[in-house]
């Protein structure tokens, strides 16, 4: 079944001689439980794309599906809502509250949504990406690698649809992007959660179940599960 | 006189509507309330059911019990299910152990008796149609080997048992089981010296990391070396496999670790295209995974990556 699925997806930036297709009739399909990769130079409409898929932009034509739902066709109140409760984000800069501890930072969507986290759940994930020792610290006071094991962590506690990852290890050194590239592995693995992970680095996507390849705003392989 | 009158009746009037509009605030404020916990109630119940603690609780006539009871039943609907999914399994698993205790006589029958066969004296004809039945029983016995393992795995019926481990060990015991494979094409096998430990079970996770290694020489020429080496991480330990083959097209680099998958490139080789699924199999119930990157005519680099520390 598809979880994720766009149809002639289009965005198109500016008009006259400055206009710019960032993407240009993309479709493509994401099964659930599926660990996905993005790949493309920069420019090429990778993260236009993730930014339609996640809801953060509206595209100028074409359709999104997120597990069977059209999401542009709610307002913006409703949008902001499915996209709490549906998708996760992992950003290149983790962006956690500073304030808060790692445990309230990851329980934070769920208290949102006024809900009682689902206390087994959690440790499970907490203890998969090694934060048990840390879940008192203030989120700011951790190393890179640990802010988004912090992030990764918050989008898993939901259980949402999808995660969106955009250059989740951006900001990391080689050896620590590597660790936090096997847990997301890993986790969707055992916990069969899809992932839509953006990147420009080939190696880095060599992790994932299945690559799509984007250039000029075009899909050019791997847009059918 | 008339006017008081008017007055006291205009007065009425006012704290009339004074106090209807009072009580209808007071109504809507208790009715909002009431919803309010209604909702609030509802939310509980979920919860209740998401982590398996629910139970019935009020038994009146509001449609609120109503809706609980109908929710009890509709959750016992779904255990029943469930119970029904996990008694299928389990024949499923009488059905595999099964056949593999069935097959197992026959097998090594077909294997002793072309094997008589092949020392008596025969024609040409005869020993070459010996030795294709010999080689065609051989596989078909390592087929129905991994299938059984391969099934094992999947329902569970064999479990594994990770500990802390040092992988050198491992590492150097696999390499004395290809070796001849190895000496025969000439080709060197590596392996860079470590201590590093990591979280596996020895027995499955050796024939794990063997299918890998066995594929490596298969697909390499004569001649070559193939490089094995740990590089460690804070929560994994990554044992690369790298070999100077003929590498795996980007289109094929998934598919290789599906059942019964052979790439088209290789379909004049031996196999049968059981070993890397099951190798990804028994990496990923210890927590790890598989990662392959390849260039065509260049090579291919397996790398497997294993927890350090026991997940709970």
């Amino acid at each position: 079944m598809n979880i994720l699925e766009t149809q002639s997806l289009t965005k198109i930036y500016g008009s006259g001689e400055t206009m710019v297709h960032a993407l240009d009739d993309v479709n493509l399909e994401i099964k659930r439980g599926e660990f996905v990769a993005v790949v493309g130079m920069s420019g090429s409409g990778k993260s236009t794309l993730l930014h339609m898929l996640g809801g953060l932009d509206r595209p100028t034509k074409g359709s999104v599906h997120v597990d069977g739902k059209e999401i542009f066709q709610l307002n913006e109140e409703q949008l902001t809502i499915f996209r709490r409760r549906k998708i996760g984000f992992v950003f290149q800069n983790y962006n956690l509250v500073p304030i808060l501890t790692v445990y309230e930072n990851i329980v934070l969507p769920i208290q949102l949504d006024g809900n009682i986290p689902d206390k087994a759940y959690l440790d499970q994930i907490i203890h998969t990406l090694g934060l048990e020792q840390k879940l008192n610290n203030l989120s700011n006071n951790l190393s890179g690698g640990q802010q988004q094991r912090v992030a990764i962590a918050r989008a898993l506690a939901f259980k949402p649809a999808i995660i969106l990852a955009d250059e989740p290890t951006g900001n990391l050194d080689s050896k620590t992007s590597q660790d936090v590239l096997s847990l997301l592995k890993v986790t969707s693995q055992k916990f069969g959660q899809t992932i839509v992970m953006i990147t420009h680095n080939e190696e880095i996507a060599q992790l994932a179940d299945r690559i799509i390849h984007i250039e000029d705003g075009k899909i050019v392989g791997g847009a059918l599960a | 006189m008339g006017g008081e009158s008017n007055m006291n009746l205009s007065h009425i009037i006012v704290i009339l509507l004074l106090i209807c509009t009072v009580s209808a605030v007071v109504v809507m404020l208790m009715s909002r309330r009431k919803q309010r916990r209604t909702l609030v109630t509802l939310n509980r119940m979920i919860d209740a059911a998401i982590s398996g603690t629910f139970t019935e609780n009020t038994y009146d006539e509001s449609l609120l019990s109503s809706v609980e009871a109908r929710f009890a039943q509709y959750l016992r609907g779904m255990e029943t299910a469930s119970k029904k999914l996990a008694k299928d399994k389990d024949k499923i698993k009488e059905l595999i152990s099964d056949i593999s205790h069935q097959t197992k006589t026959p097998i090594s029958n077909i294997m002793l008796y072309s094997q008589l066969l092949s020392e008596q004296t025969l024609s040409p004809e005869c020993e070459a149609c010996v030795n294709t039945l010999n080689k065609q029983a051989l596989k078909l016995n390592f087929l129905i080997d991994s299938l059984v393992k391969t099934s094992r795995l999947e329902t569970d019926i064999f479990t594994l048992h990770p500990t802390i481990n040092e992988i050198i060990p491992m590492l150097k015991d696999i390499c004395k089981q290809v070796e001849h494979k190895a000496l025969e094409k000439e080709i060197k096998l590596v392996i860079s010296p470590t201590k590093e430990c990591a979280y596996f079970d020895y027995k499955w996770t050796s024939e794990a990391i063997l299918n890998i290694l066995d594929n490596a020489i298969k697909y390499s020429s004569s001649g070559t070396s193939i490089l094995i080496r740990v590089i460690s991480y804070e929560f994994f330990c990554r044992i690369d496999i790298e070999d100077n083959g003929i590498g795996i097209a980007v289109e094929e680099q998934s598919k290789i670790f599906k059942r019964f998958y052979r790439s088209p490139n290789v379909s004049t080789m031996e196999g049968v295209g059981i070993g890397l699924y099951l190798s990804r199999q028994i990496i990923s119930k210890e927590g790890g995974y598989i990662k392959l990157s390849s260039v065509i005519g260049k090579g291919s680099t397996f790398s497997t990556f294993l927890l350090k520390q026991k997940p709970n």
